[in-house]
């Protein structure tokens, strides 16, 4: 029986802009440390190889230094790692990989396959089939001469490869890199690695994608796992249980708030996040200035606990009650003003709605202030 | 408001208490000089409200003089339906108190609570000013200050308002302005007041967003070309693979090695037909030989015809000079014959004339004789010896040109003799005994030798004649020359009378030898006769001595002929004729015989040439060279022809083959190798310099430096977006506090616009006053001669500008009457720069308002205001008690 980690699209070299400095630090940290994670994990698991199944680093011009901390990363598993790069670490004439190698930065016991020749491993004994992307693009189905490919008799035959499998995913979802379905049965593969796909799926009984051991964004697609498969032999069905390797857990919220006590439920969806959680929150409907104030505790509170949230109330319009109004003693013209204000964010352009509703915010927030000071 | 008490002690003028009371609630007129206290009156009006009774600044309180005063203000009003009694001391007795309806305020309370009635301020410290003084300060217009509007307006604005508000509604905010203040604070932090351009942290955050952005835009450039030159090392390793397995070079040389082979086979080719062609120049110079050898014997052979032929020629004209010479020769016989004839005629004419000429001179000389011996028989007793010498010289008197003529003819015919003898045609003969012959006449016996000068018959007796021609040209000429020499010296010796040269030499030897002797017997005989008698005798001897000659002459003259000579003359002419003839004939048969010897001649080297020629022909050594010239022509030419094809087959093989594009073959193939091997080499040094630079690139971390800036942008951008919006926000925010606020004052003017509009009406009819957003008076617009004009207040002269202060304080007083605002209107000598026209209607709105207001007037000008139906207060301090 062989025991074998599949695993994929680790995106090493992310950088995940579109959150604050330090958080944005964390997550692209956490992709080493899951690697490590990968390492000791295989060696817990005692299996006879890791596979990768392509886009280990999100981008060619890596630095050094991060090329350097992802192989030292794979120290933790002393066997036999085989990698392909994907499209966004391709095999090109010059890439990441060639530069890797001339920083001899890739440690012995990891094959990186640049060429689609066939990997026969003495220990464990199989033969693996890889599917390299030398493009960066490529509209032709790299793993279509699998099928000519012989391996000796009695071993195994593992495809590895990176780009989706046609008919399955979601339209305009990484069409070019075509791989086609139901290429495990017809090469004769006892299994097929994929990558690319950055949720775990299975695509047929001997082929799956493996997914990213960390998650990295929000699309809540089942990722954050590896996969440990079992083949007993060729020819025999692998056993395929999936693991989860995350760390952080990704949530893209949006609550629309249309009575009070969806404050409430807001307040206490919000309270349940940890340290562990990434958040992207989008608050809609509509509330007034104390149900404002709650949230905006609510969120201050979270950001506080969770990795990172980032909420956008920007579709969220205020409605100030006459309690409100009466509290911030808007008198007079003021009064005139938040009825403007109020009415300005039903407006039927986004742009000047969404003024008018800041303005509407910000009016509130000072005549609070001046009432606290007030009341000082 | 309505003042209805006032006292006054130890104030100012007022040492003593001073007191007006029963004050109406309209208009009330207090009338005085100058210094009667009217101005007092007013100070401890305001002094009353407006100055804190602890205040330690109001010395000028007291009167002059006393600093011990306790100056003291009592003042009794009505006010919003209470009956209010205000006590207030100054300096000295420090005390404020303030009772109304059971209720009594002291001190700071008092006052306060009279600020907020009245609306004004105490001052922090010191003496009240005019910013504190509010409503009153508006409506207590100071002397000589009633022109002036804005400030006491600006100083009641906020009064006004609060007193407005109350009037509308409570529709002012309390807050309000202060928000309004805050929210512009806060935009104007990030846009610019009055461009809306942002500033500050906005500008900054812009500024970064869009440094970030250029940085993001320079990387994705680096990456760009980063990835293009990836690209280029696949695409050139492609091809440097390719070119490696292909080494087109390799083909290329090989190529440029065969057509170099191919060339030089060529080249052979060429130097083999140099060479064929040298030989056909060759074979060219050799049948040239030939036929010029060829050419030669024909010519040879064609001679031989002409020779023939001009030996005929030849022939032929010695034929016809032949016959020329036989032509002339009988007409040269016919001429010789005349010539002979006329030559004897011509002897004889002469012969004849010499005749006559001697018989005449013989005649005359015995004529002259006898003459002459007369005469000198009588000298010559005297001259005997001299006569016979002239007798012997007479004698042999020879002429010395006869003598010379005579000795030159004897020479010219001993050489022709000689000359004759040499070309004569010599006779010899020896006859038989018996035998006779006759020559020319003359009889030849025996033998001798005749020199036969002319031709000459021989007569051979019963045989014929034989007839002899001397030849040679001269012979004939000869003869007749010396027979013509002999015929003149005959004739000369004849008229010498000598018989021979010889004697006339001796003759003139002698004659020598006489005339000596002569010359010897004149020299004695010139002795005896020196005149013409010697010459007489001597020429008696010559004529006697000349007749005997000349009858010597005669005698020896031949017998004259039988027949008469023809005329010396004639005789002379037809001899040259004759001769002239003879002669041309002579030349024409010379010429004649001269062109037969020379026709003769030709002939003979005709033929002897026509020989030669022959001879040549006939050699058979001769024909053998032609036959084998003949034969080796036919043989040179065969092979001319041979090498002419192979010239041209050479030539046509080696233009088949195009040398010119063959060298442009090797030379195409050697660059195309060349090419090929430099590009393969260039490519090689291009891909090593595309790794170095890649290598290199590839350490700068390009993607995740892209993706640093890409993160560092998107913050940058979520920042200046939400400053953006937090702009915009204030920026509407203010906007709308601002429209809002302006609709406010605009709804708070309405009313006081109503007012001032009413006021304004009795003074300017169809003027306008607009109100500005403080609540002061705006632009003034009124109707003149040219429609409308408009200007400000401050535009307008003293005296309007008065007025309308007057008014304008009035139209407050409504306002703030009707919003339930105490109203008190103080006028210290007010109006005193107005017209009467303009008096007269500023009366009338002031009794009007009075209708609604406490007025309080005071004049120093009573007289003026007599017609304002109230009764005036006279002050006058001086006279109180």
């Amino acid at each position: 029986m062989i025991k074998l980690l599949h695993t994929a699209d680790w995106q090493i070299g992310k950088l995940f802009g579109q959150f604050e400095t330090d958080d944005a630090s964390a997550l692209a940290e956490a992709r080493i440390a899951t690697v490590e994670g990968l390492a000791r994990l295989a060696t817990e698991e005692q299996v006879d190889l890791v596979l990768v199944a392509g886009d280990v680093f999100d981008a060619q011009g890596v630095a050094d230094k991060t090329l350097r901390r992802l192989f030292n990363a794979l120290a933790g598993y002393p066997g036999p790692w085989v990698m392909i790069p994907g499209n966004h670490d391709a095999g090109l004439a010059e890439s990441v990989w060639t530069r890797a190698a001339r920083l001899q930065a890739i440690p012995a016991n990891v094959t990186v396959c640049l060429s689609p020749a066939p990997l026969v491993l003495a220990a464990p004994a199989l033969a693996i089939l890889p599917a390299p992307l030398t493009q960066r693009i490529t509209y032709t189905d790299l793993t279509e001469g699998f099928a000519a490919l012989d391996t000796p008799a009695g071993l195994p035959r593992i495809g590895l490869a990176h780009g989706s499998v046609q008919g399955l995913l979601a339209e305009g979802i990484d069409s070019s890199n075509p791989i086609a379905a139901g290429r495990a049965a017809q090469a004769r593969l006892d299994y097929l690695a994929l990558g690319d796909w950055h949720g775990t799926r299975q695509v047929d009984e001997r082929c799956w994608y493996a997914g990213t051991p960390e998650t990295d964004n929000f699309k809540g697609n089942d990722s954050g796992n590896a996969l440990l498969v079992e083949i007993d032999g060729p020819g025999a069905l692998p056993r395929v249980t999936p693991v989860a390797t995350g760390r952080y857990h990704w949530h893209d919220r949006t609550c629309a708030l249309l009575v009070g006590s969806d404050t409430d439920r807001l307040e206490e969806e919000l309270a349940g996040f940890g340290a562990q959680d990434v958040i992207q929150l989008s608050v809609t409907g509509h509330t007034d200035l104390a149900g404002l104030r709650r949230i905006q505790r609510a969120i201050g509170a979270a950001s506080g606990r969770v990795r990172s949230l980032t909420a956008d109330l920007s579709a969220l319009r205020l409605s100030p009650t006459d309690d409100d109004i009466t509290a911030l003693q808007a008198d007079g013209y003021l009064g005139e003003v938040i009825d403007e204000l109020r009415q300005g964010q039903e407006g039927s352009d986004p742009v000047t709605a969404g003024v008018a509703r800041d303005a509407l915010a910000l009016l509130a927030s000072l005549l609070d202030e001046q009432r606290g000071g007030d009341a000082r | 408001m309505k003042l209805k008490r006032l006292r006054l002690e130890q104030f100012r003028r007022f040492r003593q208490p001073f007191q007006i009371d029963g004050l109406t609630p309209g208009l009330n007129l207090f009338t005085g000089p100058n210094e009667a206290g009217k101005s007092t009156l007013v100070a401890a009006l305001r002094a009353a409200f407006f100055e804190r009774h602890r205040s330690s600044a109001v010395d000028d309180l007291r009167p002059w003089g006393d600093s011990a005063a306790t100056p003291s203000v009592e003042l009794e009003f009505e006010l919003g339906g209470h009956d209010y009694r205000l006590t207030k001391s100054f300096l000295h007795k420090k005390r404020c108190e303030l009772k109304w309806n059971g209720q009594q305020l002291d001190g700071t309370d008092a006052e306060d609570r009279l600020a907020e009635l009245l609306g004004f301020q105490h001052a922090g410290k010191g003496a009240s000013k005019a910013e504190h003084w509010g409503i009153p300060g508006l409506l207590w217009i100071s002397q000589g200050s009633a022109q002036e509007i804005r400030e006491p307006v600006a100083h009641a604005t906020d009064h006004l308002r609060r007193a407005l508000n109350a009037s509308l509604g409570e529709v002012a905010t309390s807050g309000g302005d202060a928000l309004l203040t805050q929210v512009e604070a806060r935009r104007n932090e990030l846009l610019t007041a009055s461009g809306g351009k942002p500033r500050g942290d906005y500008a900054a955050a812009l500024e970064q967003e869009k440094a970030l952005g250029t940085e993001l835009a320079a990387v994705d450039q680096d990456i760009a070309q980063y990835r293009q030159k990836v690209d280029r090392l696949a695409s050139l390793r492609q091809e440097h693979a390719r070119e490696s397995l292909e080494q087109a070079w390799v083909g290329f040389r090989a190529q440029e090695a065969e057509a170099r082979a191919r060339l030089e086979a060529l080249q052979g080719i060429e130097r083999e037909l140099d060479l064929t062609r040298q030989q056909q120049s060759r074979g060219e110079e050799r049948l040239r030989l030939l036929r010029s050898q060829l050419d030669n014997f024909e010519r040879e052979e064609r001679e031989l015809l002409s020779r023939r032929d001009a030996t005929t020629a030849a022939q032929r004209a010695l034929d016809e000079a032949t016959a020329a010479v036989l032509l002339w020769q009988p007409r040269r016989d016919e001429a010789t014959r005349r010539y002979d004839n006329a030559r004897r005629a011509l002897s004889l004419a002469r012969q004849e004339d010499t005749r006559r000429s001697l018989t005449r001179s013989l005649d005359e000389q015995r004529r002259q004789a006898d003459a002459a011996g007369a005469a000198l028989a009588k000298a010559e007793a005297a001259h005997a010896d001299l006569q016979a010498l002239h007798q012997r010289a007479a004698a042999g008197a020879i002429k010395d040109s006869d003598l010379k003529t005579l000795r030159e003819l004897s020479a010219r015919l001993t050489e022709n003799r000689i000359r004759r003898e040499a070309s004569a045609t010599r006779l010899d003969y020896a006859l038989d005994a018996g035998v006779r012959l006759t020559l020319d006449g003359q009889a030849l016996e025996g033998q001798g030798e005749r020199r036969l000068l002319d031709t000459s018959q021989i007569e051979l007796p019963g045989l014929g004649r034989l007839t002899i021609t001397p030849g040679g040209t001269g012979l004939a000429d000869l003869q007749r020359a010396a027979a013509e020499l002999e015929d003149q010296r005959s004739a000369l010796l004849q008229r010498l009378g000598l018989g021979s040269p010889e004697e006339a030499e001796s003759r003139a030897e002698s004659r020598r030898q006489l005339e000596a002797d002569l010359r010897g017997a004149e020299a004695g005989f010139k002795a005896l006769a020196p005149r013409g008698l010697d010459a007489l005798r001597l020429e008696h001897s010559q004529r006697h001595a000349g007749a005997t000659e000349a009858g010597t002459l005669l005698a020896a003259l031949p017998p004259p002929p039988e027949q008469a000579p023809p005329a010396v003359a004639a005789a002379e002419a037809e001899e040259d004729a004759a001769r002239e003839a003879l002669s041309i004939l002579d030349s024409q048969i010379a010429t004649a015989r001269l062109a037969e010897h020379s026709a003769r001649a030709a002939l003979d080297a005709a033929t002897r040439e026509q020989a030669s020629a022959q001879a040549r022909l006939d050699d058979p050594a001769r024909n053998q060279r032609r036959t084998a010239a003949s034969t080796e022509l036919t043989d040179a030419r065969a092979e001319q022809d041979a090498l002419s094809r192979r010239a041209d087959g050479l030539a046509r093989q080696i233009a088949d083959a195009h040398p010119d594009i063959l060298r442009q073959d090797v030379e195409r193939y050697a660059k195309s190798a060349d090419t090929s091997e430099a590009q393969h080499r260039a490519l090689a040094t291009e891909i090593y310099r595309l790794e170095v630079e890649l290598e290199t690139a590839g350490a700068r971390g390009l993607d995740e430096r892209r993706a640093e800036i890409e993160r560092d942008l998107a913050q940058a951008h979520r920042r200046s977006t939400e400053l953006a919006r937090r702009a915009a926000a204030l920026d509407h925010l203010l906007t709308l506090l601002r429209r809002h606020r302006q609709a406010l004052t605009q709804r708070l003017q309405a009313p006081l616009q109503k007012h001032l509009n009413r006021y304004l009406q009795l003074l300017f009819p169809r003027a306008h006053l607009d109100i500005d957003e403080h609540l002061g008076p705006g632009p003034l617009t009124r109707p003149s001669p040219q429609g409308e004009e408009t200007g400000t207040l401050e535009a307008l002269s003293f005296g309007a500008r008065e007025q309308m202060g007057v008014i304008t304080r009035l139209a407050y007083a409504d306002l703030l009457r009707e919003a339930g605002r105490p109203t008190l209107l103080v006028l210290d000598d007010a109006l005193v720069h107005s017209d009467e026209t303009r008096l007269a209607q500023m009366k009338r709105v002031l009794f009007d308002a009075a209708g609604r207001h406490q007025i309080l007037l005071f004049t120093c000008h009573p007289e003026k205001w007599r017609d304002l139906g109230v009764a005036a207060r006279a002050l006058d301090s001086t006279r109180l008690p």
